[in-house]
């Protein structure tokens, strides 16, 4: 895995203001989408993020270190 | 035996512990309100009378503005001050009788509010947190406010006291940092209350028990905003406290300077109060120029706000890569994520930075127009008070419960989803509420119409606004629901010693770089001082001179069907007079 599981977490929740705002942002540029396309763009990344979370790391397949370690 | 709080402050850690418990009880209570208000307000269920969404709204405010934040944080001053300058309380008997002070004076508000559910009794305070006249409220509201504000001033003189104690003791060294930041914020505090406390005590107080007949509710208005601004550094300035002496340590690492730190709390100190006209943009009868001096002070307090994002982040990324984090961003992988303290304080930090944003907007003069009043502002501070401070007092309640209770942490797990699902949460909910309020959508309204006509949203519909609201304030009140079983699980554990020490960050640059003058409190306040009486002096003088110490007649407004009644009846015949003489006028054109 490329980051912990916490670090996961964390990433999946931040992708919550990006696609709320993607909407908007969008609506500038007339493109104007539906709450269903929302939600199928938010599942496709949400996809893209699992994927690469979980593709080895440069194919040696070792786990990320930092917050893996232990804290107080 | 470990080295917690609790092994080396027993009667103050009961005291913090009943603080804090206290303070989530107000949690509990006001978060019921708030879905019960969300759920009525979007219309997804409505189980309450419209008239009676004004209590919910009422108790949903006060009871986490004031309660749920001020017990949480007396708290933490009280931790702050001990462990600090490692000494008890001076006298336990005076720290119990302030705590029991604030105990009753809430006791008295909330009971007054409460009652307003009920036919009963005559009680009622649906005045909002705000308390605005005309709206008035039974004395027993004004009065436990009082006894509250009072409380946490003798809170204040506790600390003093200690202080003053160890410096007879240590009469070379520097003010330990966090001492240092709960002198600053309880002087600033000092005089920010005594607006609040001039508005109840001379005008609203005696009006409520019929002591005077009226009063000038633009000087009320503006006695409660010269208190209203500055206790919103009152909530965040503890919760700054712990992005300086707890997060750095969480990340790992140590706080990456103690002389800005210091600098940002006297900025507080003196920059706090004279802006609370930034809060009465709209309010005619104070000129504009009083106005735009209020703003001039908000946007140079946008300061000490950004230099604490820096500090704070420098710190972050010492800690990080003390743990061994590497790159531009990299370092960021290395944090601590999977304690619940760090990622809840982090996520804090983050959407209050976006609050950072709406409060430009909000402190602008000229677009501040534009968002007056609307659902934008409620987006706003819940990001501000709503996530920022409370979210920060949730994550660290994860550290100081076991240093209180002196046992594990029930669940580190269900305390990290927590604080994700209020950040998540937080997100749909004030995303909406800022979007809504752009396109003019109210706040403070039981049932905003906005069916059988068309009406533009701007991007989706008015529907997908009210569902994005109605979805984020279920995840927030889940997130709540997680956060007492921690609270619960925690103190039904068994006492453990084998707790973390009671430590906070050590410092990179540390006091003995902070220039002397800093620690010179005398000289703060009284610069202090002196810019509140120049931003106040005048408005409240042409605010008297024009409207009256006590007003020109008004007419008390409890909160009742009738009154509704009967001011519909007059704003039907002054509205179709009105239209007739368009009309008339159209007519003769
Ligand atoms: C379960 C979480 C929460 C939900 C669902 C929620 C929901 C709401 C809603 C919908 C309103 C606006 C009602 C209206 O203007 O008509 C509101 C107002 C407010 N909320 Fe919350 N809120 C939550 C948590 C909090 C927290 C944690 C705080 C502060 C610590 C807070 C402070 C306030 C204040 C001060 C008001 C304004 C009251 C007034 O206008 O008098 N809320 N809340
Ligand atoms: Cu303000």
């Amino acid at each position: 895995m490329r980051i912990s599981k916490a670090g996961l977490l964390v990433v999946l929740a931040l992708l919550a203001p990006l696609l709320v705002e993607l909407r908007t942002v969008l609506s500038w540029i007339n493109v104007e989408l539906t709450v269903l396309e929302t939600a199928v763009v938010g599942a496709i990344l949400v996809v893209a993020v699992l994927v690469w979370a979980f593709l080895p790391e440069n194919g040696n397949g070792k786990t990320a270190e930092g917050d893996a370690s232990s804290e107080n | 035996m470990s080295n917690a709080y609790i092994d080396d402050f027993p009667a103050e850690a009961k005291v913090v512990r009943t603080a804090f418990y206290s303070s989530f009880l107000a949690l509990a209570l006001g978060g019921v309100f708030g879905v019960i208000q969300t759920l009525h307000r979007t219309g997804y269920y409505r189980f309450i009378d419209s008239a009676d969404y004004y209590t919910v709204l009422t108790a949903h405010g006060v009871f986490l503005v004031i309660s749920f934040t001020i017990f949480f944080l007396v708290g933490v001053f009280t931790w702050a001050i001990t462990t600090s300058l490692d000494r008890g309380v001076e006298d336990l008997r005076f720290t119990w009788g302030w705590y029991g002070l604030m105990a009753i004076g809430i006791t008295l508000s909330g009971v007054a509010i409460l009652a307003g559910f009920t036919d009963a009794t005559d009680i009622s305070a649906s005045v909002l947190f705000t308390f605005y006249a005309p709206l008035q409220a039974h004395p027993m509201f004004y009065l436990g406010l009082v006894l509250f504000v009072v409380g946490t001033w003798l809170a204040g003189v506790d600390w003093f006291r200690s202080w003053w104690a160890w410096k007879a003791e240590n009469p070379d060294e520097r003010i330990p940092l966090p001492t240092f930041m709960v002198l600053t914020t309880m002087l600033m505090w000092y005089i920010a209350t005594l607006g609040v406390a001039a508005a109840i005590l001379v005008f609203l107080l005696p009006w409520s028990l019929g002591l005077v007949e009226s009063v000038n509710p633009l000087l009320t208005r503006t006695l409660f905003w010269f208190f209203g601004h500055p206790v919103v550094y009152f909530w965040l300035m503890p919760a700054y406290m712990m992005w300086y002496i707890m997060l750095p340590k969480v990340s790992g690492g140590k706080l990456f300077s103690d002389p800005l730190a210091r600098v940002v709390f006297v900025l507080f100190l003196i920059l706090s109060v004279p802006t609370g006209i930034h809060h009465q943009y709209l309010d005619p009868g104070i000129a504009e120029g009083f106005k735009f001096i209020a703003m001039t002070n908000t946007m140079f307090l946008l300061l000490p706000s950004l230099l604490t994002a820096f500090t704070v982040v420098a710190s972050m990324e010492h800690g990080a890569r003390q743990r061994g984090g590497e790159g531009y961003f990299g370092w960021l992988k290395a944090l601590p994520w999977r304690d619940p303290v760090f990622t809840g304080m982090a996520l804090a930090g983050l959407m209050f930075a976006a609050a950072g944003f709406s409060g430009m907007i909000n402190a602008g003069m000229n677009i501040n127009y534009l968002v007056h009043n609307t659902f934008w502002v409620v987006g706003h501070f819940h990001l501000t008070v709503g996530t920022a401070v409370a979210l920060t007092f949730m994550a660290v309640t994860y550290w100081f419960l076991p240093q209180i209770t002196g046992k594990a942490l029930w669940s580190r797990s269900v305390a990290l989803g927590q604080v994700v699902l209020w950040f998540v949460g937080m997100t749909f909910m004030s995303n909406a509420m800022h979007r809504a309020g752009l396109l003019g959508v109210p706040r403070r309204t039981a049932e905003p119409q906005y069916d059988g006509f068309e009406f533009e949203a701007a991007v989706g519909t008015m529907g997908e606004l009210q569902a994005q609201i109605a979805l984020g304030g279920i995840l927030l009140t889940l997130s709540l629901v997680l956060f007492f079983a921690n609270v619960v699980g925690t103190a039904l554990n068994g006492r453990s010693d084998d707790l973390p020490a009671n430590e906070y960050a050590g410092t990179l640059s540390g006091p003995e770089d902070a220039p002397l003058v800093l620690d010179n409190l005398k000289l703060w306040t009284a610069i202090a001082v002196v810019l509140v009486v120049f931003a106040y002096t005048f408005p409240l003088l042409s605010i008297i001179d024009r409207g009256g110490l006590f007003g020109p007649d008004i007419n008390p407004f409890p909160v009742s069907l009738e009154t509704v009644h009967l001011l519909a009846f007059a704003l039907e015949s002054h509205v179709t007079g009105a239209l007739e003489s368009v009309a008339w006028l159209g007519v003769n054109r």
